[in-house]
């Protein structure tokens, strides 16, 4: 990452919570990170389904 | 019908059939620590004649066929995936996207040197690591790409932090 993009990394940090989402997504294991979107996924289907996920 | 995606079990499908791909896009990211949402699974495959039967074998393995607005029952083979082109499939484990290159014309091997080996369950795969996969979204510039370049910025950000 270069010096414009950290800056702007930086001030985006500043503008929302998203940091403290990805904080917790770098906490996990790459394998439980794939568990977390698979489950969004799998969610997602169920709502489309109809179903309660 | 179309599959739902099972992200793990297609990749340790292509694992099983040693197809030497490096894996990009959504899923790459999230396995980098990006919290964004995806539903197709996007790789860059070698080209060489061998890894281009293994990966007909993978593919004919996961009922690939192609995406066809038309409905027409259309399976990827080895002279189409010799190409430059995307092949968007429809597999028993999900939409997967396989990619000749990306970005401006970043091809397997121009890849190779920025991915990291993953171990998932029985399979190790190679990602494309986040700053990688940030360039080739800036070249690509499309809306799709664009629109989640904020968070993978903010999250190779964090990442050095650690």
């Amino acid at each position: 990452m270069d010096s414009n993009q950290a800056a702007s990394a930086e001030a985006a940090l500043s503008d929302d919570g998203d940091a403290s989402l990805i904080r917790w997504m770098l906490s996990l294991t790459p394998e439980a990170r794939l568990a977390v979107l698979q489950g969004f996924v799998d969610s997602a289907v169920e709502l489309g389904n109809g179903r309660p996920a | 019908m179309v599959a739902p995606p099972r992200f793990k079990d297609a990749l340790e499908i292509l694992a099983k059939h040693r197809v030497d791909l490096v894996v990009v896009g959504g899923v790459a990211a999230v396995l980098s620590g990006a919290p964004i949402a995806t539903f197709d699974l996007d790789v860059v495959h070698a080209r060489s004649q061998e890894n281009l039967d293994r990966l007909a074998e993978a593919l004919k393995d996961l009922e690939a066929r192609y995406r066809d607005s038309g409905g027409r029952d259309l399976r990827p083979d080895t002279a189409g995936l010799a190409g430059d082109g995307h092949h968007l499939l429809l597999t028993r484990c999900g939409p997967l996207d396989v990619l000749g290159q990306i970005g401006n014309g970043r091809r397997y091997e121009d890849l190779l040197p920025d991915a990291v080996a993953i171990s998932l369950g029985s399979a190790t795969v190679r990602v494309l690591g986040l700053s990688a996969l940030i360039r080739t979204k800036e070249e690509a510039g499309r809306e799709k790409d664009l629109a989640v370049l904020g968070i993978l910025r903010r999250t190779l950000l964090e990442s050095g932090k650690k």
